[in-house]
């Protein structure tokens, strides 16, 4: 009989054969936990004290998944403050972005041909798809979010200091991890908004000086975006960015194990850290303390994102991507809003009077090659993040308190500032007030991008089918056309909206002459569908009569009326 | 307050309630999206989507095919057949000899031209849409123009000016030429196309060129071009048709109609040399048969 067949026969001969069957479960059970018997998980559970020996911190020793998490914390961190749980919440949102990334997968296809309508597919074909999809698309931006904050509270608490500065500098990788994660998934449906917003991106790296043309084209994979690109932002968004997320989550996570999370900063001897030496009755645990505070949080951010998804939010997906036709507004993803509004920024030195700022152009057009566009957006937009990386470097200030750290926490506060600034400055309306980065066409296609946009709906495309009464309505403040409530409201809210632009110029200077009018009309295509087009006539700039029209075809079914 | 927020630590009963809360959320919101989805989500959707992409079909037809099928779809005299009439949707295809779908066969026409079979000498032919075959179109726009035109199929429209295509083998009628040809007419004719006029026009049982505008009825569309105010405004120095055929020879660059085949009449395209590669014997000759197209009997 074998060795192993003896020590059974044994054991059940010493203790009878149902003490053995319990032994030997519980000793697989332990061999699965990596050091805790069933009755330590028990304990755990149960939310007793730790005994001593304490069995909890052997998985931490022994087993893969508990490595890279700390066996205790100080208890001052286990508290909302200092982290506000936001390091947690963004690897929540990275390992959600996975699970639902996952599911879309299955459903994908990276080629122009397919692409489109493989989203359509996963959002009328497949169950849970446009489920999925609104996840994984608020998901994504959520993370961006939380991301951001996580390195704002991190900033704050000058937790960046030593000996924490590699810390710092993984996660900065991880900041710009996170951007490209988001900004490359952004083409995959490939319709007009994803197109556009890309080809903005890539643009500006094609923009930049010597090396920005190959860039664009290793991006692209040819001169325009096509198949090329899409394979390849694909890749990138399935392959590349990922793996080197989760490399780097590791590494930023085996970080906090070996030097803890940073203590409030008034609680530590300045220049010390005492995040790892943390006196016996200070400790919280791991297991079973941290770890259920950690799914709670867990759970949390997972069930708001799921409610989200089947209340307010859905995705959108607009038209199939269309080269030879730019949408008006066009926009890049809001995260990359400031990188647009920088992109606005007139002069290379825009505080100078606006002379001798176009005269320093000049020189430096000519000297140098560099033109504002090119010096904001590819010089100074990427420096943004070598900044970032240069933070803990730049900061020689050894104590973490607030009271010490005037200077840093006010360029921070600028910093944002500046950010939120130029963000508002990218988006088309521009800064309200200043005007500063307003695009607009003439006033009336500004009338009619607002009720009738290129890319999205606006109030002259959500009438209801059978209130679209066929026929020519002027637009009045008092329009009332029969049985077309919504028709008539939006036939006045054109003509307030015209009233205004007739009443102020736009930041540009534009104003809509007090003659221009304008009329809704509305014809049948087919039974059910008809053309609803706004024309509106006004004097131009030379005085010369002129008519702006632009129309929508409008299907009954089209899901569109609210 | 802010203390409190700050100092937070939920306890372990707290942790559990809302755990499992949050676990029951996901699950809830799980089974609301799944029974949403089997139940209407999924086919309203559909719906929605089938819609747009029937708009996006109108657009495609609107700019790329109204102008020789007619906005309604009934079919414009010499341009081209009726894409709205029960005949279209009946038998068409049976008439054609296709074999398969109605859908097929539009998307394949669309696509790549229509089958010599099904076509006979239509003064112009159909240009292939597809970008893959040199045209301005997409797959998916493709796609989305027969979901528009099969969308007529619901209610065909069949009133007295619907243009029918002609049954395969059954010439269309050509159109009357007022004066028989003089022989220097003939010569005219055949130095057409000798000097490869034909690659770009089309006349009715002579040419089909799909590039330039259309020949047919060269001469009144002369005496409507003198008289518009489009010409006006144009270098174009003609008072007669004679003169603006040949002006349109020599200098083609003088005055450019608007509408071709294949959509707005690009400029450019037309040789600008031809007043030197042509004798001027030869050029009076073949002025003199274009003149006869269109031309009202006795003028
Ligand atoms: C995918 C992105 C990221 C994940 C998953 C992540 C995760 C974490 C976690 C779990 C912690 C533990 C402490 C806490 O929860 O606050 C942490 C700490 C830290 N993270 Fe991140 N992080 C990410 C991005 C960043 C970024 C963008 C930065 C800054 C540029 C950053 C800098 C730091 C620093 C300095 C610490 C140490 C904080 C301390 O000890 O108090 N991390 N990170």
């Amino acid at each position: 009989m074998s060795v192993i067949g003896k020590r059974l026969v044994d054991q059940v001969k010493s203790t009878g054969w149902k003490s053995t069957i319990a032994q030997r479960l519980d000793d697989g059970f332990t061999r699965f936990t990596a050091g805790l018997s069933w009755n330590d998980v028990r304990g755990v559970l149960r939310g007793d004290p730790a005994p001593k020996p304490n069995p909890r911190v052997k998985p931490h020793t022994e087993a893969f998944w508990f490595h890279i998490r700390p066996t205790f914390y100080h208890e001052a961190v286990t508290t909302l403050y200092p982290t506000f749980r936001l390091g947690l919440l963004s690897a929540v949102f990275f390992t959600i972005e996975i699970i639902t990334g996952i599911f879309l997968m299955i459903f994908y296809t990276p080629s122009p041909e397919r692409a489109y309508t493989n989203m359509i597919d996963i959002l009328t074909n497949v169950p849970f798809g446009s489920f999925m999809r609104d996840m994984h698309r608020l998901g994504a931006e959520a993370m961006v979010i939380v991301v951001t904050l996580h390195m704002v509270r991190t900033f704050t608490t000058g937790s960046y200091k030593k000996p924490r500065q590699f810390t710092w500098f993984t996660g900065v990788v991880l900041l710009v991890v996170t951007l490209f994660l988001s900004f490359s998934g952004y083409l995959l449906p490939w319709d007009q908004l994803s197109f556009w917003a890309v080809t903005i991106g890539t643009s500006m790296a094609d923009a930049a000086p010597v090396f920005g043309p190959t860039v664009n084209l290793l991006l692209r994979g040819a001169p325009d975006i096509g198949a090329g690109g899409l394979l390849r932002f694909y890749l990138m968004h399935v392959v590349l960015f990922p793996l080197i997320g989760i490399i780097f989550v590791a590494v930023h996570y085996y970080k906090v194990v070996r030097w803890g999370i940073s203590l409030p900063p008034e609680m530590e001897p300045i220049g010390e850290d005492n995040a790892r030496k943390v006196p016996p009755d200070k400790r919280v645990n791991f297991l079973p303390d941290i770890a259920t505070n950690e799914i709670m949080y867990a759970g949390i951010a997972f069930a708001v994102l799921a409610i989200s998804c089947v209340t307010w939010y859905s995705a959108p997906l607009e038209t199939h991507a269309n080269p030879l036709a730019t949408p008006n507004h066009t926009v890049a993803p809001w995260y990359f809003y400031w990188l647009q509004g920088l992109l606005k920024i007139p002069h290379i030195i825009p505080i100078l009077p606006g002379s001798i700022a176009t005269a320093l152009d000049q020189f430096f057009a000519n000297v140098l090659g560099l033109t504002p566009k090119v010096f904001w957006g590819v010089i100074v937009g990427p420096l943004v993040f070598v900044l970032l990386f240069a933070v803990p470097y730049i900061d020689p200030n050894p104590s973490r308190r607030y009271g010490d750290r005037k200077i840093m926490l006010a360029f921070g506060g600028v910093f944002a500032a500046l950010i939120l600034y130029l963000s508002l400055a990218g988006i088309p309306t521009g800064v309200p007030v200043t005007g500063f980065g307003y695009v607009g066409g003439t006033p009336p296609s500004e009338v009619a991008q607002e009720f009738m946009p290129d890319e999205g709906e606006g109030a002259l495309m959500t009438i209801p089918f059978d209130q679209m009464i066929v026929g020519e309505h002027a637009v009045r403040p008092d329009a009332n056309v029969p049985d077309a409530p919504k028709l008539s409201r939006v036939l006045a809210e054109v003509y307030h909206s015209m009233e205004r632009r007739k009443a102020a110029p736009d930041p540009l200077g534009q104003i809509l002459n007090p003659e221009a009018t304008a009329t809704v009309k509305i014809t049948q295509i087919q039974p059910d569908l008809k053309q609803i087009s706004i024309n509106i006539n006004f004097t131009d700039v030379n005085g010369i009569a002129q008519q702006f029209t632009k129309y929508k075809f409008i299907h009954k079914e089209s899901g569109r009326a609210h | 307050m802010i203390k409190k927020i700050i100092t937070f630590r939920p306890s372990f009963t707290v942790r559990i309630l809302a755990g499992l809360i949050s676990f029951i959320a996901i699950i809830a919101a799980c089974m609301v999206a799944g029974v949403a989805d089997l139940t209407q989500a999924l086919s309203t959707r559909d719906a929605n989507f089938r819609a747009r992409l029937i708009e996006e079909g109108a657009r495609v037809y609107m700019d790329q095919c109204a102008r020789c099928h007619g906005v309604e779809g009934k079919g414009i005299e010499g341009q081209g057949p009726s894409l709205s009439s029960s005949n279209f949707f009946n038998n068409r295809v049976k008439e054609v000899g296709w074999n398969s779908t109605l859908e097929t066969y539009i998307a394949a026409v669309t696509k790549s031209g229509i089958p010599l079979k099904s076509s006979p000498m239509w003064e112009v032919t159909h240009p292939p849409f597809l970008e893959r075959f040199g045209g301005p179109l997409r797959e998916d726009q493709i796609d989305n123009v027969v979901r528009f035109v099969m969308n007529w199929k619901q209610s065909p429209i069949d009133s007295m000016d619907v243009i029918e295509a002609p049954k395969p083998g059954e010439a269309f009628a050509p159109l009357p030429t007022p004066v028989p040809l003089t022989p220097a007419q003939e010569e005219g004719r055949n130095l057409f196309l000798s000097n490869g006029c034909n690659a770009c026009h089309a006349i009715r049982g002579v040419a089909n060129g799909a590039i330039g505008p259309s020949l047919n009825r060269i001469y009144e569309d002369a005496m409507m071009w003198i008289a518009s105010e489009e010409y006006k405004a144009s270098q174009g120095q003609a008072t007669t048709p004679e003169e603006y055929i040949r002006e349109s020879i020599v200098n083609p660059q003088a005055f450019i109609v608007p509408e071709c085949p294949q959509g707005a009449c690009p400029a450019g395209v037309m040789p600008p040399n031809y007043a030197d590669t042509i004798p001027p014997a030869d050029l009076d000759k073949i002025i003199d048969y274009l003149a006869t197209l269109g031309r009202p009997a006795g003028e």
